[in-house]
């Protein structure tokens, strides 16, 4: 099958090694900055091209895999569905619920299949987590804590720091742990959130919520595009048994590089390399899907719930009330 | 020598506070008070105290101040009967369990002429000093946000009675933080909403668990967890973590994380060892000092009293499922 990458920033460069990796040909590479299209597309030997609405519409695509900034998302998942191509979108699945259920509708009258890459159910560190609450070592689990964060991103022409646009760390960076923990516990019923969003005089955003499930578990999420360098991912699920702790600043491997004349202090590069990368994971969860095999793990209707927590997490943020979902 | 008693042992920070008096040269801890009378004789003999069963001939058996640990919901009646006494007061935190009963102790102590403190060792940690000193020196610029944490194991005993604790974990667990953040921000809290329950299966009749979102004056937002939510087989007793987020800069601390890791085939347990400093004596000799020169203790019953303000105000939200004003 063939693969045509739409934004080949660096998602789109990671998800076309990924693609690669299970055996897809990446035949088009599609950016509005040509260069951009024209370097990715030299490392996988396609086609390189500007126009992107002539990418969707090319028949030596199967399958498009949408790496563009989340505000274009709607309209490239409409035409892809158009065009009849299987559809790899980054998440979120749309910048709003409202575009996301047009987006589906498109999908669902094409009959095309449509993944949407919550990587994190994917993550081995995650998918241990949820296993072992499963397995019950820590009885039942009764709250959540997670962190996710580091710098703020800047993106192609700085899209992630417009905050209309990218939604902040409450859209782009804590939907992975809604999705989650949507997915390992359930689903919500109330949230309520506080965040910067803070333009002057550093762009930061800073997201602290509180999920309440059905169930009646609270999970608190911290999420964080403020701080100076790094990227840090805790969690801890407490029971009525025990805990399970996950904090990946104890990765295995801590590289040092040292830094010649220069005062910029060191940073410590972690790594913790696996088997397989959670992203090729994803990619292949999705091939098996588009074979007709089961649901992937992440359905279309799943990520559209992670984006409407998301969403009320932000009205909690401005109107300063739980809201419910 | 300030001659200083202990009243009640029923907080288990008592036995740390009556040795801080044992060892500091300027105390004494004669006199030992308790409604429990074994708890107390014990505590007497170990401390080498005399045991009083009678309140009254307690008080007044030539004291010159009182440390309070009794259940949280007699913090009033202790407080109210040692000001009357004439005795300086430092009392364990929560301060009281409502608003009102902490305004009233407070009232009581002003017209008696004594200092009233709220034990709050937090405040004589040297990691949240230096974390303090820090932010007042500007080295974070503007703090906008805080995410906190006051994590403990199930405590038990009256902890878990609400009508003796006036509430559970989020009770409990929320006035250090509320305390060390005005300090090191010197802003008050005007909002606060909360989510909590009894979800981890401990032994209570109130909450186990309780996730706070409260603002501070001029905008900064803060996200607390108060909790019960240790393991039984957690290697130390909980933490007191912030993280602060500045425009300069992110600063985290971990105040009790000076410790080695025990590993012992013989319990076949794992647990810290704190080589840390020891914050309850800082806050014992701060008392001591202020019986001594007969002013208010550092950390005052106003200071507890904003703290009580907070938990209040916290199951007030709970309650009416709003965020609510700090100032009802």
């Amino acid at each position: 099958m063939n693969v045509a990458i739409v934004g080949c920033g660096a998602m789109g460069q990671l998800h076309a090694q990924m693609a690669s990796n299970c055996g897809l040909r990446i035949a088009v590479c599609a950016d509005a900055v040509k260069a951009r299209a024209s370097a990715l597309a030299k490392i996988h030997g396609a086609v390189a091209v500007a126009d992107i609405d002539a990418a969707l519409a090319r028949k030596d695509v199967d399958i498009v895999a949408l790496t563009s900034p989340t505000p274009t998302h709607a309209k490239l998942i409409v035409a892809a569905a158009k065009a009849g191509k299987a559809i790899f979108c980054e998440k979120p699945i749309t910048r709003t619920v409202a575009e996301g259920r047009t987006a589906l509708t498109a999908v669902q009258k094409a009959g095309v299949p449509l993944f949407v890459g919550h990587v994190v159910r994917y993550f081995q560190e995650f998918e241990a987590l949820r296993l072992q609450a499963q397995s019950g070592v820590i009885g039942h689990v009764g709250f959540i804590k997670t962190f996710r964060g580091g710098m703020c991103p800047v993106g192609s022409a700085g899209w992630f720091r417009d905050f209309a646009k990218s939604g902040g760390a409450v859209l782009d960076l804590l939907i992975h742990d809604f999705d989650w923990i949507r997915y390992a516990f359930g689903d919500i019923e109330r949230v309520f959130c506080q965040n910067l969003m803070r333009e002057r005089p550093t762009i930061m955003d800073y997201a602290m919520v509180t999920l309440t499930l059905k169930s009646g578990v609270i999970a608190q999420t911290i999420g964080s595009w403020a701080h100076p360098e790094g990227f840090r991912v805790k969690a801890e699920l407490c029971g009525t048994d025990g805990m399970l702790t996950y904090d990946s600043a104890e990765a295995p491997i801590a590289v040092m590089p040292r830094q010649h004349g220069k005062k910029s202090p060191n940073t410590i590069v972690p790594s913790s390399p696996v088997d397989k990368s959670p992203y090729q994971l994803e990619w292949e969860d999705f091939i098996a899907h588009i074979g007709g095999h089961a649901p992937a793990r992440v359905t279309p209707e799943d990520a559209l719930a992670a984006l409407h927590i998301a969403e009320c997490a932000l009205k909690s943020a401005k109107t300063g009330a739980p809201v419910t979902v | 020598m300030m001659k200083i008693g202990v009243m009640s042992f029923a907080h288990m920070h008592a036995y740390s506070y009556a040795a801080c008096l044992n060892d500091l040269p300027k105390a004494t801890l004669p006199a030992v008070w308790d409604d429990d009378p074994k708890r107390g004789k014990a505590a007497a003999k170990r401390f080498d105290a005399a045991y009083f069963s009678d309140l009254h001939r307690f008080l007044y058996s030539g004291l010159d101040g009182v440390i309070v640990c009794s259940e949280n919901v007699k913090h009033r009646k202790m407080v109210e009967a040692a000001a009357k006494a004439g005795l300086w007061i430092l009392c364990e935190k929560p301060l009281a369990v409502t608003v009102a009963d902490a305004r009233a102790m407070i009232a009581a102590c002003k017209k008696a002429g004594v200092g009233l403190g709220t034990a709050f060792p937090c405040r004589f940690a040297p990691t949240l000093i230096e974390v303090h000193d820090r932010v007042r020196a500007g080295e974070l610029g503007e703090i906008y946000a805080a995410s906190c944490t006051n994590n403990g194991k199930f405590p038990g005993g009256w902890f878990a009675d609400e009508k003796q604790a006036g509430g559970g974990a989020t009770m409990d667990h929320t006035v250090h933080v509320a305390d060390a953040l005005r300090w090191i921000t010197g802003k008050e809290f005007v909002k606060v909403y909360c989510e909590k329950g009894r979800l981890l299966g401990r032994d209570t009749n109130s909450d186990d668990v309780g996730s706070v979102h409260m603002e501070m004056d001029g905008g900064t937002i803060v996200s607390h967890v108060a909790s019960w939510n240790r393991a039984k087989s957690f290697p130390t007793w909980g933490d007191v973590t912030i993280e602060l987020i500045g425009e300069k800069g992110v600063l985290h601390v971990d105040a009790f994380s000076q410790k080695l890791d025990v590993y012992c085939d013989k319990t076949m347990r794992h647990e810290w060892a704190s080589w840390g400093g020891n914050a309850d004596m800082g806050l014992v000799r701060d008392f001591v000092e202020a019986v001594r020169a007969r002013h208010a203790p550092s950390v005052t019953g106003e200071d507890g009293l904003r703290a009580v303000e907070v938990t209040e105000a916290a199951y007030r939200s709970a309650e009416t499922g709003k965020m609510v004003s700090v100032r009802a």
